[in-house]
């Protein structure tokens, strides 16, 4: 599986919560190689370290030790504010909970990240308009993320995480929050968005939404595993 | 991050949460008015006092006084008999004049002197006995004389008349029981000035001299409010009747010469050279400065206890401020991961803290200036009825808002947020983003 082009590559990447006196391998070496331009489903069960594989691939959280490379660039070499304009110019977050500002409407929440990129406001609302519409809220403009449906919050978010036009787009269980039509529906859009070109990281257990996947990876205790291994784990203890 | 980006994002952050923001900046507007109000009260004391103050003295005129040998300044009479004036003596004679003239920053040099000896001004029954002296310019006003009536030029036989001695005429002859008499009208008038002296007998010579009163001036609180101002010749003139004997300026010198500054400014300088030069200088300038001294630290004084209550409202906006970041810990997390920088994070904040402090700020100068108002208002009878007592001077303001103290205010209030916004901000700022996020 080792392309040496591949878009995210780790090796030996290590993620470890101290929690009062006991030590969490989140992560506990991963080798992982994700090619420009798939579709990746991270599967596991919640504890299995997949959120946190997938937030050290955003860069929101640093590993505690391991190469993680990026576009070739290793993130572990950036500082605080390096890192920050990494996150805004080649990463667009999706989250479970929509992380919407509940005072903005549906237009300022998409074009809020490119506030941070000095963009002119006019510009800003052209570009958010455009991805609104590309996710089907055309009509919704104006609407605060209380006056819109799960559905529709999570495609406000995808447009945010649309705005800066970044290679990487990063979700962490974006249907969990939503019943099995809309989130379908979700996933349908993000795989648009990986036809369109984009590397799309999902992670996930709902093991549905593989069907979307171009690339699976198994995770379990920190660990990738095989889809057997992963298969047997899970008839044997079963999560939720 | 733009600018007005920067400041719109802090503005819409504030209106969001109106309520809260206005209860935190209640706090500043308090410590605020509280600090303009108390220090507008010590500026208007201030100014009541040194404008009193200024309203009788010329704060550009440096007085000289001759200065006599020996120890203090006390002539010494030597056992011999005679007055021998040691060397040190510095008399203010003709060529003191020409070398005080030559100054720098020196406008003007005008020789002053007083009648020695007593006189009386007498109308019809009624008399006066005025303190006479003569300043030797042409133009009176450089003096700073303010005229009731008539007019400030002297010529030979005139004399101008001070307010206060104007009202004191009285009759020698008058008993208890009978009616006091009326005042004499003087402006224009012909009045007889009676000058004294005594032979070496012991016996009274008088001597009458017409005089015609040419103006009347102002009472201001001043050496000229119980004066008769006469011209100099006049002045010498009766001088040398009195002594016996001819006065020669270039030996005897002048009582006292005043010397005027071009600039208020370099008075305290110029009283300072002159003093060098061996002459007694003095400067109202020097207790106006003490004055100012002595109100600039009750300016410090009460600033500081209204800032005592900026205190506690710092203290209520960096309550709110960590109570922001609480709550506002996810929405911290999500802007860390559209690409905010830590500093984008932490100017937000910090914007938001001072922008608290600014809205108190302008609260607390509205509200001070109100309360000046009012204060004023209730103040104006007392200060009138002062005024009055103090000379016919305008009466002034209890409390004044110097034009700087609101910008200094307000400027004040924004620092006094930014400050207490600081520890918030900064724990927004280096919150790890991913812990941010998953905040519940």
């Amino acid at each position: 599986m080792a392309e040496p082009s591949a878009f995210i590559v780790t090796r030996n990447l290590r993620k470890t919560f101290v929690m009062g006196r006991t030590r969490v391998h989140a992560l506990a070496g991963i080798d992982l190689d994700i090619p420009e331009g798939t579709f990746t489903v991270i599967m596991g069960p919640s504890g299995s370290g997949k959120s946190t594989l997938l937030y050290l691939i955003g860069g929101l959280d640093r590993p505690t030790s391991g190469t993680l490379l990026v576009n070739g660039q290793d993130l572990n070499m950036l500082d605080e504010n390096a890192l920050a304009v990494y996150r805004r110019n080649t990463v667009g977050f999706v989250f479970q909970q929509f992380n919407l500002i509940t005072s903005m409407t549906a237009l300022e929440n998409a074009a809020f990240p490119m506030r941070f990129a000095g963009i002119p406001g006019k510009e800003r609302a052209q570009r958010a308009r455009k991805l609104l519409e590309l996710v089907g809220l055309e009509t919704h403009l104006r609407h605060r993320p209380v006056e819109m449906s799960g559905g529709q919050q999570q495609r406000v978010a995808i447009a945010r995480a649309l705005i800066n036009n970044p290679r990487l787009i990063l979700a962490d269980e974006p249907t969990g929050n939503l019943d099995t039509t809309t989130g379908f529906g979700i996933m349908q859009l993000l795989s648009n968005l990986h036809r369109d070109g984009r590397t799309v990281v999902v992670v996930t257990h709902d093991p549905r939404m593989l069907r979307f996947a171009t690339h699976v990876l198994y995770l379990l205790d920190g660990r990738l595993v095989s889809r057997e291994e992963y298969e047997a784990s899970i008839q044997t203890e079963p999560t939720g | 991050m733009r600018l007005f980006d920067l400041l719109a994002l802090i503005f819409y952050n504030l209106s969001r949460r109106k309520g809260r923001v206005a209860l935190t900046a209640i706090g500043v507007v308090i410590g605020t008015a509280a600090v303009v109000l108390l220090v507008a009260l010590a500026t208007g004391l201030q100014r009541n006092a040194t404008r009193n103050f200024a309203g009788i003295t010329d704060l550009t005129m440096v007085q000289v006084y001759p200065k006599y040998g020996g120890e203090g300044n006390i002539m010494m009479a030597k056992p011999g008999g005679g007055a021998e004036q040691p060397s040190q003596t510095k008399l203010l004679t003709t060529q003191a004049i020409q070398e005080l003239a030559g100054l720098e920053g020196v406008q003007m040099v005008i020789p002053r002197d007083s009648l020695r000896w007593p006189g009386r001004v007498k109308v019809g029954k009624l008399e006066a006995y005025p303190y006479v002296f003569a300043v030797d310019t042409e133009d009176l006003s450089v003096m700073g004389y303010e005229l009731l009536d008539g007019t400030l030029k002297l010529e030979r036989g005139t004399a101008l008349i001070g307010e206060s001695v104007a009202k004191s005429f009285n009759d020698p002859n008058w008993r208890p029981g009978q009616p006091q008499p009326e005042q004499p009208q003087l402006l224009g008038q012909q009045v007889r000035f009676i000058l004294t002296r005594w032979t070496q007998e012991g016996t009274t010579v008088e001597k009458t001299i017409p005089l015609r009163i040419v103006g009347i001036l102002k009472q201001k609180m001043g050496e000229t409010d119980y004066a008769m101002v006469v011209r100099m010749d006049d002045l010498t003139a009766w001088n040398e009747w009195g002594n016996g004997k001819r006065i020669n300026r270039n030996k005897e010198g002048y009582e006292m010469v005043m010397v005027k500054a071009k600039d208020s400014r370099d008075v305290t300088k110029l009283a300072d050279t002159i003093n060098n030069l061996g002459y007694q200088a003095s400067t109202p300038m020097e207790f106006v400065q003490g004055i100012n001294n002595f109100y600039t630290i009750i300016q410090i004084v009460f600033g500081g206890i209204g800032a005592i209550a900026l205190l506690v409202a710092a203290i209520g906006i960096a309550n709110t401020m960590t109570m922001a970041i609480l709550e506002r810990t996810r929405e911290i997390g999500l802007m860390k991961a559209i690409g905010a920088t830590n500093r984008n994070v932490m100017t937000i904040f910090l914007g938001e803290a001072a922008g608290i402090g600014l809205i108190g700020g302008l609260g607390g100068v509205l509200l001070a200036w109100g309360l000046a108002q009012v204060v004023n208002v209730l103040a104006a009878g007392y200060l009138a009825s002062q005024a009055a007592m103090m000379g016919g001077q305008e009466a002034g303001q209890a409390a004044y808002i110097a034009p700087w103290l609101p910008l200094f205010a307000l400027a004040f209030s924004t620092l006094v947020g930014l400050v207490s916004g600081l520890y918030p901000a900064l724990r927004a700022a280096t919150m790890v983003p991913v812990l941010a996020l998953k905040y519940e």
